[in-house]
């Protein structure tokens, strides 16, 4: 919402090829704190795919990551999580046999003196759970247990370890019922007003239009329009993601000399 | 936890562990025994002989299903007698409530809904919603005796239709009732949400002991229930207290219901975003709210004239009416006094002040739930069920 600060995250001129696949070509984004961002576009449109770039698990042919206004790079995994990227994929990455605890600290155990301190994750789980006013009775219960919403609502108290300030979910929404959809658009909410940056891709209008404030389109990999999720119509969205309309691509000043190098 | 007996004896560490179990369940609405185990840290036996006693006491149900495969011991919060159904329809939000006829709101749930959010899409959730509540206390479709809905337009309480175009956009032609009542199997109630928060405020809130009394709902449009002799006046097409709609700029915007300068226009959620955008960008309502709490000047600045201006058209009213209190709910009023100050200010200033009692403005005691709470009771009124006001435990606030 603060539009004069720099972007918590900018992508500039973002390309991903797979052979002669063109996933992304020439993508920018960019998300503020404070502001839920939904991508959008048909399938294969290239928004997982441009989710695993922002997670740090594709590094992109070319193109500039910046993040709050400094050129990162983002090799692995694990230091988009150390710039404060978290991500929750459309498989979740849930252990069923685990406690919630021990799944919301799956690889990111803390250590007291001797062992784990399971106190203390215990006791952090429970306030992460609080804070997104989650239905999670108890900490304890095994993954195995719970329904299919209240597993989200795990994915994404789990993005909340370790204090992010940009979380990535693929799809929350997809697969759920109205209830648990309920408790998943309210929890985007919470992630909102906790100022973290949130990137919602999803293909339900309704949800998209419901929490974000601003909806970005894709379409064969490529920006097709963004649009204020408080102003613009179904409509507008939809001819944008079918190819309806079509927005003349701005030129990039970094893909451009990439592309005359390489 | 509040007990009698001397603290460390055994038997308030039973009255607290009593209390414990009793609060979480109301909390999850309905929990096995075996979740409240590992809910409350107590040992499985304990929580056995809690859920026995507070059978016996009349406090909780229990019933039989399956978690997991395996047999299970499903505890929930007691019903006294049915259950009611409240719905409100607001312009970002939905919000579900499960109550019983002894006014306790047994399960709730709210959903975000988009800008301008379609009739059919919405009505859809909303009963969607009313089955997966259901299901969540153990209940059925048949234990439902009605189901209150409010909406942000007035209504004609004999159709349940909107009675004036263009206020929700797309919803004029629907016959809001019929449509759900068809989808549920229940009867259902139609009202504009500004009435129902009246009569929750006026029957459980701040208004209980007031006969004449105005709610103000301060929201993303303005709306205003009056509540004469205790009975909320509708007006023959439901359009009284539509405050929303009366002229404070000749000059100004053509509002939705088709006239020009209408205090939605001027104190509306577009508004007030919109006068924030040269310095702020774009907001969302929340951002507004959150900020002015916050301490930021201009948002602040902004609640504080919307107050003011809805304060001038609320004292009109209240030339009209002479209630005793306006009650001030909607998502403006949780910045509290930042908006209820200048909308008193504005208020007494034009209002002749009587020698009997002064006129109070305060915040609705329900908070953001007086509008899901007075469909509900809308509900129970219909069913002809008698309307108990005799104690503070009814309806829990917060």
């Amino acid at each position: 919402m603060n539009s004069t600060a720099a972007p918590l995250l900018s992508l500039r001129g973002v390309t991903k090829r797979f052979g002669a696949v063109e996933a992304l070509v020439g993508v920018d984004l960019d998300v503020h704190a404070h502001e839920v961002v939904a991508l959008v576009g048909d399938n294969a449109a290239g928004k997982s795919t441009l989710a695993k770039v922002v997670a740090g698990v594709l590094q992109p042919d070319s193109g500039l990551i910046e993040m709050s206004g400094q050129p990162v790079t983002l090799p692995t995994p694990a230091s988009a999580h150390d710039l404060g990227v978290a991500t929750v994929f459309q498989d979740l990455a849930l252990c069923e046999n685990l406690d919630v605890t021990a799944n919301l600290f799956l690889g990111r155990e803390v250590r007291g003196t001797f062992a784990r301190n399971d106190a203390h994750m215990e006791q952090v789980a429970r306030g992460v759970l609080a804070a997104l006013a989650s239905r999670i009775p108890s900490v304890r219960t095994p993954l195995s247990h719970l329904s299919a919403g209240q597993r989200q609502t795990v994915a994404i108290a789990r993005t909340l370890i370790g204090e992010p300030r940009l979380v990535v979910l693929d799809e929350p929404t997809a697969a759920l019922s109205v209830v648990q959809t309920a408790e998943v658009l309210t929890h985007i909410e919470r992630l909102r007003d906790l100022g973290m940056g949130v990137i919602l891709i999803s293909h339900n209008m309704t949800d998209v239009r419901a929490v974000a404030d601003r909806v970005e389109v894709l379409r064969h990999g490529r920006n097709n329009g963004s649009f204020d999720a408080q102003r613009a119509s179904y409509e507008e969205i939809i001819a944008a993601i079918t190819g309806a309309t079509r927005i003349e691509p701005p030129l990039h000043p970094v893909e451009t000399s990439l592309s005359a190098v390489g | 936890m509040t007990s009698k007996a001397t603290a460390g004896s055994q038997s308030s560490l039973r009255e607290a562990n009593r209390s414990l179990v009793l609060q979480t369940v109301q909390r999850w609405g309905g929990l096995t025994q075996v979740e409240l185990v590992a809910a409350t840290g107590l040992s499985p036996a304990t929580v056995s002989t809690i859920v026995r006693d507070l059978l016996s006491a009349g406090l909780v149900d229990t019933a039989v299903t399956t978690r997991s495969g395996r047999r299970a011991q499903l505890v929930t919060v007691a019903r006294r007698v049915g259950l009611a159904v409240g719905i409100h329809v607001g312009h970002r939000h939905l919000r579900i409530a499960l109550g019983d006829f002894a006014h306790e709101v047994v399960a709730e749930q709210s959903l975000p809904l988009p800008t301008d959010h379609r009739v059919d899409t919405t009505l859809d959730r909303a009963a969607l919603l009313v089955v997966d509540l259901l299901e969540r206390v153990g209940a059925s479709l048949d234990e439902i005796t009605g189901v209150g809905v409010g909406v942000p337009a007035p209504v004609d309480s004999a159709t349940g239709l909107i009675s004036v175009r263009g206020i929700m956009r797309g919803w004029d032609e629907v016959h809001l009732g019929q449509t759900l009542s068809k989808r549920i199997g229940r009867p259902v109630f139609v009202d504009n949400d500004a009435n129902l928060g009246a009569l929750a405020e006026s029957t459980l809130g701040a208004a209980k002991a007031f006969r004449d009394s105005v709610y103000v709902r301060a929201s993303y449009g303005v709306g205003a229930g009056i509540v004469i002799d205790g009975r909320v006046h509708r007006g023959f097409a439901g359009t009284a207290g539509e405050i929303g709609h009366v002229q404070v700029n000749s000059a100004g915007a053509i509002c939705g219901c088709g006239n020009r300068g209408c205090l939605d226009t001027v104190v509306g959620a577009a508004a007030l975003v919109e006068s924030l955008r040269v310095n702020r960008g774009a907001l969302a309502l929340r951002d507004v709210i959150q900020l002015a709490n916050e301490g930021d000047q201009g948002c602040a600045r902004v609640v504080a004239d919307a107050g003011a201006q809805i304060g001038a058209v609320v004292a009109g009213l209240g030339q009209a009416v002479n209630p005793q209190i306006v009650v001030v709910g909607g998502e403006l009023a949780e910045t509290g006094e930042l908006l209820l100050g200048p909308m008193r200010e504005a208020i007494t200033r034009r209002i002749p002040v009587n020698q009997i009692a002064p006129l109070e403005v305060v915040p609705a005691a329900l908070g953001g739930r007086a509008e899901v709470v007075g469909a509900l009771l809308l509900a129970l009124q219909a069913a002809d069920v008698e309307v108990r006001v005799d104690g503070e435990d009814e309806v829990e606030v917060g």
